[in-house]
């Protein structure tokens, strides 16, 4: 891969759900507040517009979460390629990550030990946190707020998991949880090499290759594999996403 | 002068005591025959009194002919039924609820004795939620309610089990959380039946003294540890509690109040509201006993008070610190990165 190239990473179905679920949460986050903060936070006309809003968006949050596992797990499959860190990943990969976020990155002096490709979106910093928040997190808020929205038909479930007050603690403080990983996940996102480089493909589809300035790793590899791995990448792009992997293999 | 005083006054008072005993007298008669239980296959169950609710009304003070004032002296041999009180007579004594109840537009739909059973009034205090929702429920049918409040209320069927209707429908003030215990049926494993639990269903769970069931050192008000101790061995054997926003004064206005209809009235007013709570021990027939909790029972984070929780308003202190300490870990990473990030700058241009 050669810098200034395009590759593209985001098929449109992830995209789709990616905003989707970025406006939802926010509104969760927004009315959430003014539902738990009424004196202090009023930012919708009323507080039944508050709950109103945010029982909708809660249903829509939860649908693409259904919409983004279906996809992963039946359409890409690759659900767990993704968002499972891999041993090597956990071993060393986390630290290295780490290593360059908090320390490299300021020196100026090393590449992002993690490059993006189709199959491996994800550095393992990434993949740890979005599958503690994929398969934990946000599961679990959706079946508080699920039990919170139906309290009265799902009470047996409630007595069971030990209260209105269990399940509302859960939700709020996974609430708190996810309005942190906003501020994280929103900051990030401004990494790249400039700050809106990982922002654009979100929407469009297609990633810019980093220009690089360190590229030692990247001569040393044969072109050959690059130019073929392009080409690949493009007919991707024209065939539909279930296709897709099969072009890849 | 002052000896036919004495005289009158005498005489008076003479006549004043016959009254009261020929009154007395007829009081205990007419319980003789309508507290007991025979009464009913003579001439129907409508004909029965229950001896022990009646015993407990303020209206046993006053008696029964001061309502009823036409029965004769033949009664029940004469032959005649004995005609009902008036509608209107409660307000013979009653003047300010009569007064205000007639302002209102439902005084068209339903009189007092459509509501109350005047052989079983009591103290708002010893009334449950359950069964001032039952006097309205009468009329309107509680799925009808539900259904019609359902367009604007979420969870309306929830609301209309933890608010009496008069919490809304009536400008009644002072409000307080009333907790009622529940009795919850396993019947075949998971499915659930929750009941109000009365005085012999506590009797059939509880060994030794019913009065300190919740309130174990039995000093007359519940603190927030035997609230919480309660729940935790409890509702193991099915108990739990169930709160209710019950007012201390009940008004007859009934009307449609807008603010109930903007829900700010109830949850937009933060924890300094609605943190008076009492619960309702059962005394049997019906009637409870209501016993002070802890102020702020309701903010307990979880065990005080399990299964209440009033979005916007019981909301837990300690709880709220944790999660905004989440939030902000969360700010910390743009903050301090961000600021390290742009002292760094040039490192990154430099290499460029
Ligand atoms: C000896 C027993 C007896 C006594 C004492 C008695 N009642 Fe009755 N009462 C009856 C019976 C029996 C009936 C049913 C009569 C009938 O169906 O005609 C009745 C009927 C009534 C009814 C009419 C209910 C209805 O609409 O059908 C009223 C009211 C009533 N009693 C009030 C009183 C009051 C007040 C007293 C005391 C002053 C009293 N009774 C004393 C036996 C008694
Ligand atoms: C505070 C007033 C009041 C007192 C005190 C009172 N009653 Fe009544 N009673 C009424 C009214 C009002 C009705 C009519 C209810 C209705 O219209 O549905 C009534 C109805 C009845 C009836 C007819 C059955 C029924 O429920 O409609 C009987 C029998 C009766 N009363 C007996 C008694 C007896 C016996 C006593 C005393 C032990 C007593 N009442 C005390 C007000 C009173
Ligand atoms: C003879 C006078 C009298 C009549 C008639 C009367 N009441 Fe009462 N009522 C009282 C008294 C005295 C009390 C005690 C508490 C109070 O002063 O409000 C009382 C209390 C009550 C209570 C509240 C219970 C409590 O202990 O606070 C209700 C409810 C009630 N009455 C309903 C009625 C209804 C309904 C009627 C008409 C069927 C009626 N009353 C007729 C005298 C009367
Ligand atoms: C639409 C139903 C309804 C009607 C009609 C009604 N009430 Fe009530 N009233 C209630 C309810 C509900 C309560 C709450 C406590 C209870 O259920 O006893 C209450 C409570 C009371 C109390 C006790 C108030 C207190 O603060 O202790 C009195 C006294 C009373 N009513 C008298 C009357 C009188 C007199 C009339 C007729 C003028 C009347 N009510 C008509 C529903 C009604
Ligand atoms: C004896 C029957 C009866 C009882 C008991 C009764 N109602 Fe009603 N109520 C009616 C009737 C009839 C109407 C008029 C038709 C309708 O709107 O359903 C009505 C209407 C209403 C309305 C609508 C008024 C409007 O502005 O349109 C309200 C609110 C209401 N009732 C509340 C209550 C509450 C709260 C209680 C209990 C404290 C109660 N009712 C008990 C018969 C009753
Ligand atoms: C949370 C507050 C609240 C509670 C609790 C509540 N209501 Fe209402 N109710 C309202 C409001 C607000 C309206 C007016 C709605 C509208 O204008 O569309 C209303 C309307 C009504 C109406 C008339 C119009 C209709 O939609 O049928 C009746 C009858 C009524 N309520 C009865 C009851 C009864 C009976 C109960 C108790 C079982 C009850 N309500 C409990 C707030 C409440
Ligand atoms: C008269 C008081 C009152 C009014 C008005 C009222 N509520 Fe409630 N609300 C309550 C009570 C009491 C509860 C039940 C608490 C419990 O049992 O856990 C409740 C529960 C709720 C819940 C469920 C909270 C949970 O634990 O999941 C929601 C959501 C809610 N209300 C929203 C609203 C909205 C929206 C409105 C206005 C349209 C409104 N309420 C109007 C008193 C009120």
């Amino acid at each position: 891969m050669r810098a200034g190239e395009k590759i593209y990473l985001t098929p449109t179905p992830v995209r789709i759900w990616h905003w989707l679920n970025a406006l939802g949460i926010v509104t969760l986050c927004v009315t959430g507040a003014e539902i738990r903060f009424p004196e202090y936070v009023q930012v919708f006309g009323s507080y039944k517009a508050a709950v109103r809003l945010h029982n909708t968006a809660g249903i829509v949050v939860a649908l693409s979460y259904l919409m983004w596992f279906v996809y992963y797990a039946f359409v890409a499959r690759s659900l767990i390629k993704t968002y499972v860190p891999t041993a090597k990943d956990i071993l060393g990969g986390m630290v290295r990550q780490a290593l360059y976020y908090f320390f490299y990155f300021f020196l100026g002096n090393r590449p992002n030990p993690h490059r993006q490709t189709p199959e491996n979106k994800f550095n393992p910093l990434q993949k740890a946190s979005y599958m503690v928040i994929m398969f934990i997190l946000t599961p679990l808020v959706i079946v508080t707020g699920i039990l919170l929205m139906n309290v009265v038909p799902l009470r047996a479930i409630v007595l069971v998991i030990g209260g209105l007050k269990v399940m509302v603690a859960v939700h709020w403080l996974l609430a708190c949880a996810f309005c942190a990983f906003l501020f994280i996940h929103i900051y990030l996102a401004t990494m790249g090499h400039t700050p809106f480089a990982h922002i654009k493909p979100m929407w469009t589809g297609w990633e810019e290759i980093e220009p690089d300035m360190y590229d030692e790793e990247a001569e040393a590899q044969p072109k050959v594999a690059d130019e073929t791995s392009n080409v690949l990448q493009l007919q991707k792009e024209k065939s539909p996403p279930h296709l897709k992997k099969a072009a890849g293999e | 002068m002052v000896r036919i005083v004495k005289r009158i006054a005498w005489i008076a008072g003479c006549l004043l005591l016959t009254v009261a005993v020929v009154w007395g007298m007829e009081a205990r008669e007419c319980a003789d025959c309508h507290t007991d239980t025979s009464i009913i296959e003579e001439g129907g169950c409508y004909l029965y009194i229950d001896p022990v609710q009646y015993s407990r009304t303020a209206h046993s003070e006053v008696g029964c002919p001061a309502c009823h004032k036409s029965v004769t002296d033949d009664h029940p041999d004469d032959g005649t039924r004995p005609p009902l009180p008036s509608r209107t007579i409660c307000g013979d004594c009653h003047e300010d609820v009569a007064k205000e109840y007639r302002a209102s537009a439902h005084a068209a739909n339903a009189d007092c004795v459509d509501c109350h059973n005047p052989h079983r009034v009591r103290p708002v205090a010893a009334v449950s939620g359950f069964e001032m929702n039952r006097v309205c429920t009468k009329c309107h049918d509680p799925k009808e309610v539900s259904r019609t409040h359902g367009v604007w209320l979420p969870q309306a069927e929830l609301h209309i089990e933890a608010l009496p209707c008069i919490t809304c429908h009536t400008g009644s003030k002072n409000y307080v959380i009333t907790f009622y215990i529940l009795k919850v049926e396993k019947h075949g494993g998971a499915m659930t039946k929750v009941k109000v639990a009365a005085l012999e269903d506590l009797k059939g769970i509880v060994s030794g003294k019913l009065g300190t069931l919740v309130d174990a050192d039995g000093n007359g008000t519940i603190s927030l540890a035997e609230l919480r101790a309660f729940n935790a061995s409890y509702r193991k054997k099915g108990l739990e509690l169930w709160g209710m926003m019950t007012p201390e004064h009940v008004s007859h206005s009934l009307e449609t109040l807008d603010n109930r209809w903007d829900c700010t009235f109830c949850h937009a007013s933060g924890p300094s509201a609605m943190q008076t709570s009492f619960l309702a021990f059962p005394e049997g027939q019906g009637s409870y006993r209501r016993v002070p909790i802890e102020r702020g029972a309701v903010l307990d984070a979880i065990y005080g008070t399990p299964d209440f929780y009033m979005i916007g308003v019981t909301r837990n202190r300690t709880l709220t610190i944790i999660g905004l300490i989440i939030a902000a870990a969360g700010l910390t990473v743009p903050i301090g990165h961000g600021s390290l990030r742009l002292l760094t700058m040039k490192n990154r241009k430099r290499r460029k």
